[in-house]
């Protein structure tokens, strides 16, 4: 939890007054009105998104809307924002009724977002993205002032950037802040974040929510556009859930639960349980041994790693982002060479061997980044569906495509495995993010014949394709396979794995079987602290 | 929304129907939309300043369809556009922009007249090892910026580009100096290639090389939708990243594809060399490498629709001779020309950018 009251404190340190008034008036009543949505009703191709929904914003809360990919989040926040237009309903704001007709009208009376991409420009430095496009940008500028500016208004927001630093130089979180900054400096009271969290590890995201309670601290109000359960009822004051189009309900946080939250997002009583536990064989069917392999950078992102899995067991690599997780899997898949070390792939020696002779091993893989590295956003879902096994000769000839087999193989995929698309030639670019993780955890599995590599597969996605996915990755460990989960949810790997190793700095540095899994103990390894007791340490 | 699956084969059916034939008409009808908009202009202007553009327009439609002479030459002006469309066409498919088929075809009708000129074998033979020459030459001019596209990732716009200068001047200097035609003391070119590609149909302009861009669309198409290699360089094109992942090889995909658009577009200097021009000399191309990459990069990536631009830019370029012995000045064609062009290139940006409606719900 978020200390409420240490932020509050934060801030009034942080807020010098003398520069820049504050665009609201001074925090009061947390039940006072900023924004009323009235009725609000969306249709897009004769679908409707949003179905007369109600909305009430109050000054100084964190306001969450919540609901499963669909559910008319992201519509909502553009009405108020002043990115569509409502069919019909009304947005009022203090009290007044306002038709906003672009962004720059929402931000004129004090409504801005923040969406999902960043709209920055990358070769350029953090207070020349703040004061670009804006009209209080003075004529006459030097980097100096820009800076000096950009400083001012950091103290007074308390977000905290390097002003010069440009954009590519800085994580996504802190890209994330200097969208945030810009938002408020445009005078905004209402700050709407579309899944700010979707990009973050579990530290950055800590950040963004004292970033969050403090600017609510200062009589501002956040709308959190989410459908992580845990993040809503730790950062906000009251959630509304949203459901296909319609209000469900607005409450306060304090008092909700996951469970019922989960119930009311997706309309019925389902809770994800994991029946049956891994019975691991004795067939290692995944063996590295001593592997010690660069990052992009040059870097040496794995200290002689040495790790097994056997058939039918999961084992879950925990850790934060950025700890050697993404080198591991590409190593394991012949997307990374090994600096030394060697690769098994049951019992057959892979190491360094290309792409194609792993998936030809049977080693199915969903990986962390899918658009830029699973899919091909352009082409049909018909060759995404195959894009991993269009050699194999039930699809393709020496030379040909087997064209029938092929779109007999995508119709199939996408049934089996849930993904809801028009047809299977509509660009795997338009379906949502749940439906393309749903088409590349079902495209890997059936890859996965031995080996099935998990890359944070459930990140960003909605309780039921959650739970679609997590399913796959069950059924394969039942098939017999084996399956390295790696994820920085600590609750999912504790969740499915059977057994869990803990990364930090490229080494594994804990590993325990799960019924003696510590959360605590793996929290403190996963942070660096020392090592537990010995029994516990890694092979 | 709902899976496709339950709705089972009759609906599946429907939806192939739709892509295969109603989008690519849209593409078209737009695309023409965009030629008529751009001649009304043209028409317009040319009222005002005081010429009959209904005048004009009837010269052209008479000179060019009203006789066989119009229409053959039409398709020889076609033959070298259509091929280094092709060429350019290919690489683009792996969005790779080759814009050196100008040089390549440069290079490749030097390569020919190089074997042409010296060697006098019989005419079949002759011209086959023209056609290797100017295959090999074509994809010679391109292997180093598709090495260096390949391993070093080195913008091929800008190397491709630049060896085009190179191209021109090295064909020059052997037409005016080293190759020169010494008997005509005036032409600076020379002599001529000792085999000529056959007429088509007994005719002594159109000549058998306007078949070859046919038949290679027809194969372009075929590859990339029947075999493993053209889709592979599909995924490529689509995002390199994952076909590493899926296991394709893009390295070797890249320098492949590059030499192959090198390739063909040396070829349609051959074609042009010993189908039309006869001689090399350094005017030999009136810009067809050029006119082809417009053509590629208007028609998307579709094949059919390469050909009927390739045919409507060489109509164009026709009617462009036969306005200025209409007394029109070269600028006022050229203006018209590339007026069409933008007509052309803000549908069809138009059309893409749309897309098919209501494919997403946000």
């Amino acid at each position: 939890m978020v200390d409420r009251g240490r932020h509050r404190r934060c801030v009034v340190r942080s807020l010098p007054r003398g520069e820049r008034e504050l665009t609201g008036p001074a925090p009061s009543a947390p039940d006072e009105r900023v924004i009323e949505a009235r009725g609000i009703t969306k249709g897009f191709d004769g679908a409707l998104a949003l179905d007369n929904v109600d909305l009430d914003l109050w000054r100084g809360e964190v306001h969450a809307l919540l609901g499963e990919n669909g559910a008319g989040k992201t519509t909502l926040s553009n009405v108020m924002a002043g990115i569509y237009r409502a069919d019909s309903g009304v947005v009022l704001v203090d009290g007044v009724e306002h038709h906003f007709r672009s962004p720059a009208q929402a931000i004129e009376a004090g409504i801005g977002m923040v969406h999902q991409h960043f709209r920055l420009i990358q070769p350029m430095t953090v207070a020349e993205n703040v004061h670009l496009g804006w009209d209080d940008t003075p004529r006459f500028i030097s980097t100096r002032t820009l800076v000096d500016r950009t400083e001012r208004l950091m103290s007074e927001f308390g977000v905290h950037v390097d002003p010069n630093a440009e954009i590519w130089q800085l994580s996504v979180g802190e890209q994330q802040r200097v969208e945030i900054l810009r938002t408020l400096a445009r005078g905004a009271r209402v700050l709407i974040l579309d899944e700010p969290t979707a990009v973050l590890t579990a530290q950055q995201a800590k950040e963004l929510f004292s970033v969050m309670r403090s600017l609510v601290a200062g009589g501002r109000t956040v709308v959190f556009i989410s459908h992580k359960l845990n993040e809503v009822l730790e950062v906000s004051d009251r959630i509304t859930v949203l459901r296909d189009g319609r209000r469900i309900i607005t409450r306060d946080a304090a008092g909700a639960t996951a469970r019922e939250l989960a119930r009311l997002m997706t309309g019925e009583d389902r809770d994800f349980e994991v029946k049956s536990r891994g019975r691991a064989g004795d067939r290692p069917l995944l063996q590295v041994v001593g592997a010690t392999a660069r990052s992009a950078r040059g870097l040496v992102a794995l200290h002689d790693i040495t790790l097994t899995v056997h058939a039918g067991e999961i084992v879950g690599i925990a850790g934060v982002s950025g700890n050697g997780q993404t080198e591991l899997a590409e190593v394991v898949t012949g997307l990374r060479r090994t600096d030394s070390g060697r690769v098994l792939i049951d019992g057959v020696d892979l190491t360094d061997a290309s792409p194609r002779r792993f998936a030809q091993a049977g080693v199915g893989h969903i990986p962390e980044d899918r658009l830029g590295v699973g899919l091909v956003p352009s082409a049909q879902v018909r060759d995404n569906a195959v894009l991993h096994q269009y050699w194999q000769p039930e699809l393709s000839g020496k030379v040909s495509l087997k064209r029938g087999p092929i779109s007999e193989f995508a119709t199939r995929l996408v049934s089996s495995a849930r993904v809801q698309t028009r047809s299977i030639h509509s660009p795997v670019g338009h379906l949502s993010g749940g439906n393309q993780q749903r088409l590349i955890a079902g495209r890997e599995a059936m890859v996965a014949s031995r080996v099935f590599i998990a890359a944070h597969p459930t990140r960003g996605l909605d309780v039921h394709s959650t739970e679609d996915v997590r399913r796959s990755l069950l059924d394969r460990r039942d098939a017999g396979c084996a399956v390295l989960l790696i994820s920085d949810d600590l609750d999912e790997v504790l969740l499915i794995s059977d057994r869990v190793a803990v990364m930090y700095e490229g080494r594994l540095v804990g590993e325990f079987r799960r019924e003696d899994a510590d959360r605590q103990r793996i929290g403190l390894l996963m942070g660096g602290h020392v090592a537990p007791a010995s029994e516990e340490a890694a092979p | 929304m709902s899976s496709v699956s339950d709705a089972g084969h009759t609906r599946r059916s429907v939806h192939l129907e739709r892509r295969l034939h109603v989008e690519p008409r849209r593409a078209a009808l737009v695309r023409l939309l965009g030629v008529a908009t751009a001649l009304l202009i043209a028409g317009v202007f040319l009222q005002v300043t005081g010429r009959s553009a209904f005048a004009l327009a009837g010269e052209v439609i008479r000179s060019t369809f009203g006789q066989r002479r119009g229409l053959e030459e039409t398709a020889v002006i076609a033959t070298p556009i259509l091929l280094d469309a092709i060429a350019v066409a290919i690489a683009l498919r792996m969005r790779i922009w080759n814009i050196g088929a100008e040089g390549q075809f440069y290079i490749g009708a030097w390569a020919a007249a190089g074997i042409g000129i010296h060697f006098n074998l019989p005419t079949p033979l002759l011209l086959l090892m023209m056609a290797g020459a100017g295959v090999i030459g074509g994809a010679l001019w391109i292997l180093v910026p598709a090495i260096a596209r390949a391993h070093w990732n080195v913008n091929e716009i800008i190397t491709t580009l630049l060896l085009n200068f190179v191209a021109v001047t090295w064909v020059e200097w052997f037409s005016i100096d080293i190759w020169r035609d010494k008997q005509a003391a005036v032409i600076q070119a020379t002599p001529l290639v000792n085999a000529r590609l056959p007429g088509l149909f007994g005719s002594t302009t159109l000549h058998a090389g306007f078949l070859l861009p046919l038949a290679l669309a027809v194969v372009a198409w075929f590859v990339f939708r029947n075999t493993r290699w053209g889709f592979e360089v599909d995924m490529i094109g689509g995002n390199p990243r994952a076909a590493e992942f899926a296991g394709i090889n893009v390295r070797r995909r890249i320098v492949t594809v590059m030499l192959i658009s090198g390739a063909i577009a040396g070829l349609s200097g051959m074609v042009h060399l010993a189908g039309a021009a006869g001689r090399l000399q350094g005017t030999i191309s009136n810009s067809y490498g050029f006119s082809g990459f417009i053509v590629a990069a208007l028609a998307g990536g579709s094949f059919v629709g390469l050909v009927a631009g390739g045919l409507f830019i060489a109509l164009l370029l026709h009617s462009g001779i036969l306005l200025q012995t209409a007394g029109l000045s070269i600028y006022i064609v050229l203006a018209i020309y590339g007026l069409v062009l933008v007509g052309i290139a803000v549908a069809g940006g138009r059309s893409s950018l749309a897309g098919p409606p209501g494919e997403t719900l946000p």
